[in-house]
């Protein structure tokens, strides 16, 4: 049985194809300005890229932006449950999940089967999100990719108050002009980050295992602010942390074509 | 005697070149992220639209964000000062200056006199700036001249309720996704940003003549939807392009300094 998740996040698309219980394959693209777009694209893709078509799927769940309206897609579920569900069935001791997207950042507490128990979500402000990197690491003049590694060689981390990501761009721009060293900007933007991604953990109530989700994993300096303020080592996944709200989609995908049968 | 100005402000470099008050030639040079080059080739670009070498400017200062910044720079001058001098030459009936940048607005009130009597400035508000536009406009996949003049015939504008830039990019996604036309997504965020800036001169006293200056007051849309929120006409700046007003008033301000003998 062949079945398949897609996340559409406001700044990529992930699809995950399975077989019988196994990951047959991924892709991970930029989104486009519509949903569907975005979707068609990412599972074009994959699809070619493992020689498959799309009548080749016997279920398919979407979830994230505009999930209800994408054509392929059988059913679709909230990115939360997608996302507890995906990680949990990756490594079944995660408890509580750190989900750094495109433009929101959430906190995910799930039981021992990958259920949600409870979660915070940003509302009003978009700190602590990938677009708010990216918008940081524009001020900054890197590519959002060199943020990370970056970081970990500061000698001295500038410490950034303001959460605006917007206000917090025209301060690293001031400090670039003062000359001050990139990676102490860098790590400031890692510090500034994870200390959003943990008020709203804290908010939440940390359990462990813990576990960071979503392209913001991807950065290696925010990991490492996280784990020290943690006193404890996050979860390492032993797949891209980026797709595991898509993997969960295919699970619950997985999920309810064996009701279906 | 040939005078020079230059602004760099936190998206573009710009340069103004004057003899006897009159502007020679000019230059906007969007950047984004080298500062410092940008300020060099914008002063490059406008030399040469001048027919003149670096060596016939007998003084230039420099303002904006990254004033200490320009290399070549003879002083500094303060951004105030600056827009003051530009607008008293081109309208000495104006008695409320307010400019819109990249990420700051500034207003203040001139007296009959000509003397600067209140001000304002923040930096700690990125909604309604050049940015939070542009942000939006890259939202849109659509060139933002385009918007801004194709928007003034939308009879149905959409609302942006989000202050944050990033959560009201993720609006405009969503707008986008529920398939509106983009011209009334766009007249919503024209709306959303003369609402802003109107909040913001009101910090000083709205006297008329009020003049915009900076790259906002080029957005045509936003012009008429501020006037609208005021209930007034802005003033005429004869035609000087508003988002070299900061450049022009330095160079005017490097003749006063160092006057023709």
């Amino acid at each position: 049985m062949v079945v398949a998740g897609c996340d559409i996040g406001a700044l990529t698309a992930k699809a995950v194809v399975m077989r019988n219980g196994d990951i047959l394959g991924y892709e991970i693209i930029r989104s486009r300005a519509k949903a569907v777009q975005s979707a068609t694209n990412v599972m074009d893709k994959l699809l070619g890229k493992l020689g498959l078509s799309y009548a080749d799927i016997d279920y398919c769940v979407s979830t994230g932006y505009g999930r209800n309206i994408i054509p392929f897609s059988h059913d679709n579920v909230s990115e939360i449950s997608c996302h507890g569900k995906g990680a949990s069935w990756l490594v079944p001791s995660i408890r509580t999940i750190i989900d750094g997207g495109g433009q929101d950042c959430k906190a995910i507490r799930v039981d021992e089967k990958g259920n949600v128990e409870d979660f915070r979500m940003n509302t009003k402000c978009a700190a602590g999100t990938g677009r708010s990197l990216e918008l940081m690491a524009e001020g900054l003049g890197v590519e959002v990719s060199q943020l990370g590694p970056l970081s970990l060689e500061a000698s001295d981390p500038v410490v950034l108050q303001e959460p605006c990501c917007i206000i917090t761009e025209i301060e690293i721009r001031h400090l670039v002009l003062e000359g001050r060293d990139s990676a102490d900007i860098a790590a400031g933007i890692s510090d500034i980050t994870a200390r959003r991604m943990l008020h709203l953990a804290r908010n939440l109530g940390i359990k462990k295992d813990i576990a960071i989700t979503g392209g913001i994993s991807k950065n290696v300096g925010i990991v490492d602010c996280l784990e020290r303020a943690l006193k404890t080592k996050l979860v390492q996944f032993p797949e891209d942390p980026q797709i595991v709200g898509a993997l969960g989609a295919a699970i619950l995908a997985a999920d309810r074509a064996g009701n279906l049968s | 005697m040939i005078y020079a100005g230059c602004d760099l402000g936190i998206l573009s470099a710009k340069v103004a070149i004057v003899e006897n008050g009159d502007i020679l030639a000019f230059e906007i040079l969007p950047y984004r992220s080298l500062p410092r080059q940008a300020a060099v080739e914008a002063m490059e670009r406008a030399l040469d639209k001048a027919g003149i070498s670096a060596k016939q400017v007998d003084y230039c200062l420099s303002t904006g964000f990254g004033k200490k910044a320009v290399p070549y720079t003879d002083d500094i001058a303060p951004d105030v000062m600056c827009l003051h001098r530009a607008v008293r030459k081109l309208n000495p009936r104006v008695r409320t200056v307010i400019d819109v940048g990249g990420h700051t607005f500034t207003a203040f009130n001139i007296d009959d006199n000509g003397k600067i009597t209140e001000s304002a400035i923040t930096d700690k508000c990125a909604a309604g700036t050049g940015k939070f536009i542009e942000v939006m406009a890259k939202a849109l996949e659509m060139p933002l001249e385009e918007l801004s003049e194709a928007s003034l015939s939308s009879n149905n504008p959409l609302r942006i309720t989000s202050q944050c830039v990033i959560l009201a990019e993720s609006d405009v996604i969503s707008y986008v996704n529920d398939g509106y036309d983009p011209y009334d997504i766009f007249a919503g965020i024209a709306l959303t940003v003369a609402d802003k800036i109107a909040g913001l001169i009101r910090r000083v006293s709205v006297n008329e003549e009020v003049a915009m200056v900076g790259g906002v007051a080029k957005n045509s849309i936003v012009v008429r939807d501020f006037e609208g929120v005021l209930g007034l006409k802005l003033a005429d700046l004869v035609g000087v392009d508003p988002q070299i007003i900061g450049a022009f008033g330095a160079a005017l301000m490097a003749e006063e300094e160092r006057p023709a003998s």
